[in-house]
């Protein structure tokens, strides 16, 4: 299975999925005019990826200062899958990356952790 | 000269008025205020949270432009079709930012928006935060482009309850506006 890359845009985020490192990478503002188009192809290749694999440790990596309302409703989705995931057998160990004055950005990260109950969360603050 | 930009110029600067936009909006305009919307606060020294609050309201309202405004203009190469019109201000009042934005919509349309907006109107912080977590997890409602999450993620980030208005435009069609105070 190939890796998934897309490069950053402005509005969109950088995405590095690596099926050899179980690795999903996901970095930078997202906010598309459609995210649900945007995030397609991210869901279709987890989907396959999920598909192939023994049940392993997957780590999902983010770091996403800015998410619209319809970007936060993908990434729901996203853990939605992942949880899915936990339940046939995978470990899902999901890195928090935020900076540390950005009091919103940890409240988006505790309220996905809060809604995604099986996964391991780590908040990782970074300081400038 | 038929209009007086000097004097309209005057007038927005004397309101506290940083921006003021008026015509289609397409997603690269909204990238573009938005930078810049973002570097003018940070040089005012505003802190991180409320030049993300402001940017987050901006961001919601613009796209519910470029998704739902009546107001249509020619093609687009970039978007799906046409490009939608839609009016913007951000200022400063009493020390706080706020947000101001309009379009048109179709007459049809008003009750919904009304009611959505009367019921996020009465919660507080904890209950909009419980319905935003509820919505988000309920799937995308079918006739929404985006997640349906806006209007909540907008009153989550507002200071006050969100004042909205409708003024009749044609047959068809009412001038919706929203004014979110940060």
């Amino acid at each position: 299975m190939e890796r998934l890359i897309i490069e950053a845009t402005k509005s969109t985020p950088y995405i590095f999925f690596d099926p050899e490192a179980n690795l999903l990478r996901i970095k930078g503002e997202s906010y598309p005019e459609n995210a649900a188009r945007f995030y397609t192809p991210v869901f279709l290749w987890l989907e396959e990826y999920l598909s192939l694999q023994n049940p392993n440790q997957i780590t999902v990596d983010l770091e996403l200062p800015y998410l619209n309302s319809s970007s936060s409703k993908a990434l729901m989705n996203l853990f939605e899958m992942l949880e899915d995931a936990v339940g046939s057998g995978y470990q899902v160990l999901v890195n928090w990356r935020y900076d540390d004055e950005d009091e919103l950005s940890l409240e988006c990260g505790e309220e996905l952790q809060g809604d995604a109950p099986s996964l391991t969360f780590d908040f990782i603050p970074h300081v400038k | 000269m038929g209009f007086d930009l000097l004097n309209f110029h005057r007038e927005l600067a004397k309101q506290g008025i940083i921006f003021c936009f008026r015509g289609p909006v397409s997603q690269q305009v909204i990238e573009g205020i938005g930078q810049t919307l973002r570097q003018k606060m940070e040089l005012e020294d505003a802190g991180m949270t409320t030049v993300k609050k402001v940017f987050t309201i901006f961001v919601e309202q613009m796209q519910n432009v470029v998704n739902y405004s009546a107001e249509k203009v020619g093609e687009d190469e970039l978007s799906d079709g046409e490009l939608r019109v839609g009016v913007l201000v951000v200022g400063r009042e009493d020390n706080r930012f706020y947000v101001l934005c309009g379009n048109s919509v179709l007459k049809e349309q008003t009750e919904r928006i009304k009611n959505r907006l009367d019921v996020l109107r009465e919660m507080n912080e904890e209950q909009l935060k419980a319905f935003y977590r509820e919505r988000r997890k309920m799937g995308a409602s079918l006739d929404s482009k985006g997640a349906g999450l806006g209007f909540i993620d907008m009153a989550r980030k507002a200071g006050r309850p969100m004042e909205y208005g409708f003024a009749p435009l044609d047959n068809q069609h009412e001038f919706f506006s929203i004014k979110v105070v940060i």
